[in-house]
């Protein structure tokens, strides 16, 4: 992905469709962020399409928590998952792998609080830049350049649904400890993958 | 509630009335036979008649196995409540708990509870009673330490304490063996060892019932007044197996740290007889000069080992 190309408006009128154009727009060679940002946001979320994607662990019958669901791979260009934020859930604050990230809310709201690169000997509290609060079928978009962030679901009452494009996919990243910038690799596995529950 | 409710719907099982105004639910609960789960969260509840009198003897006490009263206006859990005694999952988030009542514990068949983002400021060590919970969640509260008997909660797998006032955790909390989730953002948890400045030396009554203690002077109820007789036996052994001592009011408490997992340093406390004691888990005795923070500790790492995902910061 590098500078803009010519950018089409699209409209994802269901989940299927919204894979299909993105398989569509990642078969070039230039892809823009813009364009898939707004791709991403022109789907209007309907349960139905992804339910079955938002898998649940099997805990309890109505409490998430973190899922990583996998939705499809893009051919080796990119990942297409759904992440379930139970009630009081956070991640933790990381980076991206050199990857770009979109995050489309379906359901809920979250929390994003976007942090500094920690200094190089980082001993001190990360320096926090901004936070915000997404919306449903709102679109957020990171890569390392930007920065690193912290997502969470901060409804005590409400659990949220989240649709991630990752390009290229990754699945280690460094998480980072807030009081200190110190990082700490993590790998990131998938609860399932194309609706099926994955046995690690 | 809708009056007649049980008529209508005598096999009801799930009952959702969410985002309803609902001030109150009434006798009509009492009557339905086989609900096992009621969700009435983001109401109005919160005031006398949220729950109906007379629900030991109803059905839905042995029924009801999940019940959602979060984002309510609940100032404190209604002792209806804990009549509930099926119960398995239970959530009032977002309401304005102060406090757990001790009698949490009569719910015996609680696996899930969620109280996260009220105004508790303590944790009961009642708590620790409830033998199948599984998941506790206590964040975005005002709590400023954990009950050392939370450790006994042996099915615990999940415990969310962020956005708290904890400074330090009990050392106890690596007894807890099969947690694999574990969040403790948001606390100004210390970073630095600092010697606990108040420590008051022993008085003469102290250290003349540790001597009896540790010496085994022998004693008889005849021989002493009942109080001393009573304060003899409130010895606490302390934990440095080499010390082999005693103390009674007197005790050291001391900050350790625990690497976790090779992540970050997690402050644990530690309670010795004297400054000049060293916890059962460290190699050589802490000098009352080393203020610098101590290293991983063997046992204690082994433990912090066996918890295999831990979100923080």
């Amino acid at each position: 992905m590098e500078q803009p190309v010519q950018t089409e408006t699209w409209k994802a009128q269901s989940l299927e469709e919204l894979v299909r154009i993105l398989h569509q727009i990642f078969a070039e060679d230039k892809v823009s962020v813009d364009e898939v940002q707004a791709l991403m946001e022109s789907y209007e979320s309907n349960p139905e399409e992804w339910l079955q994607y938002a898998k649940k662990e099997q805990t309890h019958t109505l409490y998430f928590r973190y899922t990583r669901n996998l939705v499809d791979n893009g051919n080796g260009k990119f990942n297409l998952m759904i992440l379930c934020w139970g009630e009081g859930h956070g991640s933790s604050i990381h980076d991206h792998t050199d990857s770009h990230c979109f995050m489309k809310i379906l359901q809920g709201n979250l929390k994003e609080t976007l942090f500094e690169w920690p200094e190089k000997k980082g001993n001190g509290e990360m320096t926090k830049k901004s936070e915000r609060v997404l919306r449903e079928n709102q679109c957020a978009y990171i890569n390392d350049s930007i920065g690193l962030h912290r997502v969470e679901n901060i409804s005590h009452t409400e659990p949220a649904v989240s649709l991630h494009l990752y390009s290229p996919p990754f699945n280690t990243c460094n998480t980072f400890d807030q009081r200190t910038g110190h990082k700490h690799k993590v790998t990131m596995t998938f609860y399932s993958q194309f609706g099926e529950r994955t046995v690690c | 509630l809708p009056a007649g409710l049980a008529q209508w719907f005598p096999a009801l099982e799930v009952l959702d009335v969410s985002g309803t105004g609902l001030t109150e639910m009434g006798t009509e609960l009492l009557s339905l036979p086989c609900l096992h789960t009621l969700l009435a969260k983001n109401n109005r509840l919160g005031g006398p008649g949220s729950l109906p009198k007379g629900l030991e003897q109803a059905p839905l006490a042995r029924s009801l196995r999940v019940l959602n009263l979060s984002g309510n206006r609940f100032s404190e859990v209604p002792p209806a409540l804990l009549q509930l005694r099926g119960l398995r999952s239970l959530s009032l988030g977002g309401n304005r708990l102060h406090g757990i009542p001790p009698d949490i514990q009569e719910l015996h068949s609680l696996e899930f509870l969620y109280l996260g983002g009220n105004f508790i400021t303590a944790i009961p060590p009642e708590l620790a009673k409830l033998p199948s919970l599984r998941y506790l969640v206590l964040c975005d509260n005002k709590i400023q330490s954990i009950p050392p008997q939370l450790a006994q909660l042996h099915s615990l797998r999940s415990l969310s304490l962020h956005n708290n006032l904890l400074t330090y955790l009990p050392r106890e909390i690596l007894n807890l063996v099969h947690l694999d989730e574990l969040s403790l953002r948001g606390n100004p948890l210390v970073v630095r060892f600092v010697r606990d400045l108040t420590y008051n030396p022993p008085s003469l009554q102290e250290l003349a019932g540790r001597t009896i203690k540790t010496r085994n002077v022998p004693y008889a109820p005849s021989d002493l007044p009942e109080s001393l007789v009573r304060y003899l036996s409130l010895a606490s052994n302390c934990p440095n197996p080499k010390c082999g001592g005693v103390y009674f009011d007197s005790c050291v408490r001391q900050i350790k740290f625990v690497d976790f997992c090779g992540k970050y340093r997690l402050p644990l406390m530690h309670y010795l007889c004297s400054p000049e004691c060293s916890s059962p888990f460290s190699s050589a005795s802490q000098s009352s000069t080393s203020q610098s923070e101590s290293d991983s500790e063997d046992e204690a790492s082994v433990a912090a080992h066996r918890m295999q995902k831990v979100l923080l910061g």
